[in-house]
């Protein structure tokens, strides 16, 4: 059974008082794929490289399975790791980047051979084996880098940003064929990005993270639809949800023309006089009063239309069908759709109670 | 699946201040402590003080006599002191050994000889890497084996040659300093030019500069820290050479300093005179120290520019 | 349909190109000539008139070139300082360069993780700022043997309650100067690696150490095979150098005025003394007959080095 389990797991950096990991508690099943997302610094290369032994543990503790791994060894884990820039040795041809770690645990010859004969059919890399790195293409490369992972067959595989240096199309190519890969093999993945597409699409369950700090770990469909917090709310989807500070009287909370409702749980939940709207560009309906404001720009995707409208020194995103007649300059009106409004204390950030 | 639907999640969970530690621990299983990285830190230690001492040793036995500097070889010296003479055997250095002389002659023909070698080699140097001049690339090559080539191959037409001309003194020896650094600063100015990019010609010439121009204006001033890199290795190189000075200078009046030494060597242990001697290694030695130590960082880049490559 | 040819390079660009470069061109000369003149003149030369006296047999001055075919070498080496001279010039190559070299690694390895490594490359630097001259008295200070005014070696030796020893003794000298050049040496060979080390990517370490790699595996597959070329261009600096070994010996093994004892010889003091004649009258032919030797030498082992180490440039 290779579940990971981190236990209140903090790790400090010299000479910085704040904990580049605070206090994480994270359980991930057996087979599934994770993904650690969040904007740089947040701790997620940091947690990765933990799990892997390349990090010390300050607090708290690591258990793969039953057991407890926190002090040992990174060989002694049984896990397989892909760096971010692959780190691949130059002077060894493919075959022997990918039978490296098979050599180095003193596999004989001819099963290690076999074994990275196998890898290389899967990644498709057959031909290349006896090519110098040096004389691959990115995806390739990154291929070889996945090959020297599977071919331990660890219970664990980590990925840190393996697809940042690719370009963006075969980004997405290959983030499908890493999906694929995972489920054919059912091994159970750590998988690191800052790029949130690639975590929404990618994994099974996504952990946001903060300043170190796990804000939500939940499937991708709950974090779209129930961020727990500003933060998630505004760093799942994009284009980001419109998050609008306002204030909340006698009718409820102030949307430009209209009022939105509360509840008494909702009012009771709330610590101060402010809260935060939240409101994703497909949630708005055009017309009707509520917040009044003037098209800025017309970003026209074809299948879609994003207009940014400016109320005041708020900047309203809006998705409206492709090829719509908007212009610059014109007034619009948006009202929130009702359901589709996420609501926030302002000062603590937290999610209020649904209605 | 409307919003409602989900179970509304956990927050997160506000987390105590934590302490940092002093340390943070290191990755498991990195073996802090192996045996290997004892011996070899011990054997390190062991070298590293065995140079301070050495430094240490050399500074106190240039103001013992020679009695101290055997009995009490680590001790500092007190006897000269004692006596209030504590620059005795500096003294008896420059003006019995000639030191005081072969300063200035040293200076002058080391300061003279790096000079012009910079200023003839790093035009060629330009030339080989920049003018686009075929076979340029062999030439350098040819150029560079120069390095290879012992002195003693040859000192003996060079001697012969020189006496006939009455050149067989410090105006040939400079003749031949300046000669024999080329092939080393070619090849060490090569490397530094064939780094500046292409672009900066180009742009120069599109402005309307002439190539002349464009070698003294634009590309010159970057190899600044090549050039200063060339000046320091040939002048320590210079200062410390013997060969030569042996077989070209006969004159005590003009000795370099090595040369000086050299024949003081021989004098020295005759007359049993230690101090004056270790003063004269002194003198010949502080200089480059000092040297070195303003210039540490630009020696050991200059001379890691060729192997990081 | 019509087919599109590409268009050749328009003319006039490449007229302005022509006409930059063979402006630049015209500089070549006034640029390089003073330079390879010099070298010409004073390096190439006089090398190519070494190795024809060689073949001749002169006295110095007051004596013309005779020449004598092959008689010079074979002199050379039938004698007993040539022999001596070529062994101890091929021990101090040999040995002292795999001595320096393994320390220098080993120092490289240790030093890179230690606080103030850098301080201490500079502190073992230190030595080949040194005139040989100074390093070679320095030395022959330090192994001195005589009872009452020991060298150091001799006073730290009787001190920790040893005998002391006879370190120059002609049979003992060998050791003592290869030891002496490895001190000397290694600091400049361990800077050069160190920069060379210090370009190599750390997530490779990690990969291994993921692997489990042991410290010697790491160095074996990783260090070595990334640093192959710069340390073949140190091995030639080396050979190169070690090749032309004289004052540090000459000074180091004998009293100073004159030669060291035979056994202490390396070719460049064997052309040293032939060319000043300590033993008799100078003999040029001699001398350059060994000259030649040591041209020889240091081409083929440059380039047996450089067949050794020849391997695929690889890029990183």
């Amino acid at each position: 059974m290779a579940t990971v389990t981190f236990s209140d797991t903090t790790r400090f950096y010299a000479g910085v008082d704040r904990p580049a990991v605070d206090g994480l508690d994270l359980e991930v099943a057996d087979g599934e794929f994770l993904v650690l997302v969040g904007p740089s610094g947040c701790g997620k290369s940091t947690t990765l490289r933990m799990l892997a032994g390349l990090e010390g543990v300050d607090d708290g503790s690591i258990h793969i399975g039953d057991r407890d791994v926190t002090e040992l060894p990174p060989k002694d884990r049984d896990t397989a790791m892909v760096f971010q820039n692959y780190a691949l040795y130059p002077h060894m041809t493919v075959g022997e980047n990918i039978g490296f770690h098979l050599k180095l645990a003193k596999m004989p010859k001819a099963e290690r051979e076999r074994k990275v004969a196998e890898a290389a059919a899967v990644l498709d890399l057959t031909e290349y084996l006896d090519r110098k790195p040096a004389k691959l293409s990115g995806g390739q490369r990154q291929r070889v880098a996945m090959g020297r992972a599977i071919v331990r067959e660890p219970s664990v595989f980590l990925m840190d940003e393996p697809l940042s240096n690719l370009d963006a199309k075969l980004r997405v190519q290959t983030r499908t064929q890493i999906a694929s890969l995972q489920r054919r093999l059912g091994i159970t993945t750590l998988y690191v990005t800052h790029d949130q597409v690639e975590a929404m699409t990618m994994g099974d369950r996504v952990a946001v993270l903060k300043d170190g700090i796990l804000q939500q770990c939940d499937t991708p469909v709950g974090l779209f639809a129930k961020p727990v917090n500003v933060f998630v709310a505004g760093f799942i989807g994009s284009p980001a949800m419109n998050l609008l500070e306002t204030t909340v009287d006698s009718d409820g909370a102030v949307a430009g023309g209209t009022r939105l409702p509360l509840t008494p749980a909702q009012r009771s939940a709330l610590t101060g006089p402010g809260i935060v709207v939240g409101v994703r560009p497909e949630g708005w309906t055009i017309g009707d009063g509520g917040f009044e404001a003037i098209v800025e720009v017309v970003e026209e995707l074809g299948s879609d239309q994003y207009l940014y409208c400016r109320d005041g020194d708020r900047v309203l995103t809006v998705r409206t069908p492709g090829m719509a007649p908007w212009q610059r300059g014109e007034p619009i009106s948006l009202t929130p759709q009702p359901g589709a409004v996420h609501l926030f204390d302002a000062a603590t950030g937290d999610r209020l109670p649904d209605a | 699946m409307s919003v409602t639907d989900v179970e509304a999640p956990p927050r997160p969970s506000p987390k105590p201040v934590r302490k940092p530690p002093r340390k943070p621990r290191p990755a498991p299983g990195s073996k802090r402590f192996s045996p290997l990285r004892v011996l070899g830190s011990t054997i390190v230690w062991l070298f590293t003080a065995g140079n301070i001492l050495v430094l240490y040793w050399l500074l106190t036995a240039s103001f013992k006599t020679p009695v101290e500097i055997f009995t009490k070889p680590f001790d500092l010296p007190y006897q000269w002191f004692k006596v209030g003479k504590p620059f005795r055997n500096f003294i008896y250095a420059w003006n019995n050994a000639g030191f005081g002389e072969a300063v200035l002659t040293t200076v002058v023909l080391v300061g003279l000889a790096t000079v012009v070698t910079v200023a003839v080699s790093a035009p060629c140097a330009y030339a080989l890497t920049r003018l686009g001049v075929r076979g340029s690339g062999p030439m350098t090559n040819v150029v560079a084996i120069g390095m290879g080539v012992p002195f003693q191959t040859v000192i003996i037409p060079l001697f012969v040659v020189l006496s006939k001309v009455h050149l067989d003194n410090e105006y040939g020896l400079f003749v031949l300093y300046v000669a024999l650094s080329i092939p080393f600063t070619v090849f060490l100015m090569t490397g530094f030019f064939r780094s500046l990019p292409d672009e900066l010609e180009e742009a120069a010439a599109l402005d309307g500069a002439s190539p002349m121009r464009t070698f003294f204006s634009v590309m010159l001033p970057l190899t600044r820290g090549g050039m200063i890199t060339a000046l320091t290795l040939n002048a320590i190189g210079l200062w410390n050479e013997t060969l030569l000075a042996i077989v070209f200078l006969k004159d005590q009046a003009h000795f370099t300093l090595s040369r000086a030494l050299f024949t003081f060597y021989g004098a020295a242990s005759y007359q049993s005179e230690y101090g004056g001697l270790i003063a004269g290694v002194a003198i010949v030695v502080l200089p480059m120290l000092v040297l070195y130590l303003v210039l540490a960082r630009r020696i050991i880049t200059g001379l890691t520019l060729g192997a990081g490559k | 349909m019509a087919t599109v040819t590409t268009p050749a390079t328009p003319p006039a660009r490449a007229v302005k190109a022509g006409a930059h470069l063979s402006r630049k061109k015209r500089l070549f000369w006034p640029f390089a000539a003073p330079a390879l003149v010099l070298y010409l003149a004073f390096l190439v030369l006089p090398t190519i008139a070494t190795v024809v006296l060689s073949f001749t047999s002169w006295a110095g001055a007051g004596d013309t070139p005779e020449p004598n075919g092959v008689t010079n070498y074979t002199q050379m080496w039938a004698s007993d300082s040539f022999q001596y001279a070529f062994r101890n010039t091929l021990i101090y190559v040999f040995l002292g360069g795999i001595g320096t070299f393994a320390l220098a690694f080993l120092f490289t390895m240790v030093l890179r993780d230690m606080k103030g490594g850098k301080i201490v490359r500079a502190i073992l630097f230190f030595p080949n700022i040194v005139a040989p001259v100074a390093l070679g008295m320095f030395l022959g200070f330090v192994f001195k043997y005589q009872p009452g005014k020991q060298g150091l070696a001799n006073y730290v030796l009787e001190g920790l309650g040893a005998d002391a020893a006879k370190f120059l003794a002609p049979s003992n000298v060998t050791g003592v100067v290869t030891a002496s050049l490895i001190w000397a040496s290694s600091g400049f060979y361990i800077t050069i690696l160190m920069a060379a080390v210090d370009r190599i990517p750390p997530y490779l370490y990690e990969d291994a150490e993921l692997g489990g790699a042991s410290p010697w595996q790491k160095f074996r597959n990783i260090t070595l095979p990334m640093t192959w070329d710069v340390v073949g261009v140190a091995g030639v600096l080396w050979t190169i150098n070690a090749l032309k070994i004289f004052e540090l010996v000459f000074v180091l093994a004998g009293p100073g005025t004159y030669a060291p004892p035979n056994e202490a010889w390396t070719l460049g003091i064997y052309v040293f003394d032939r060319t000043f004649g300590s033993n008799g009258t100078p003999d040029f032919g001699a001398a350059c007959a060994c000259a030649v030797a040591m041209i020889a030498l240091v081409s083929v082992l440059v380039v047996l080095l450089r067949r050794l180490m020849r391997r695929d440039a690889i890029q990183f």
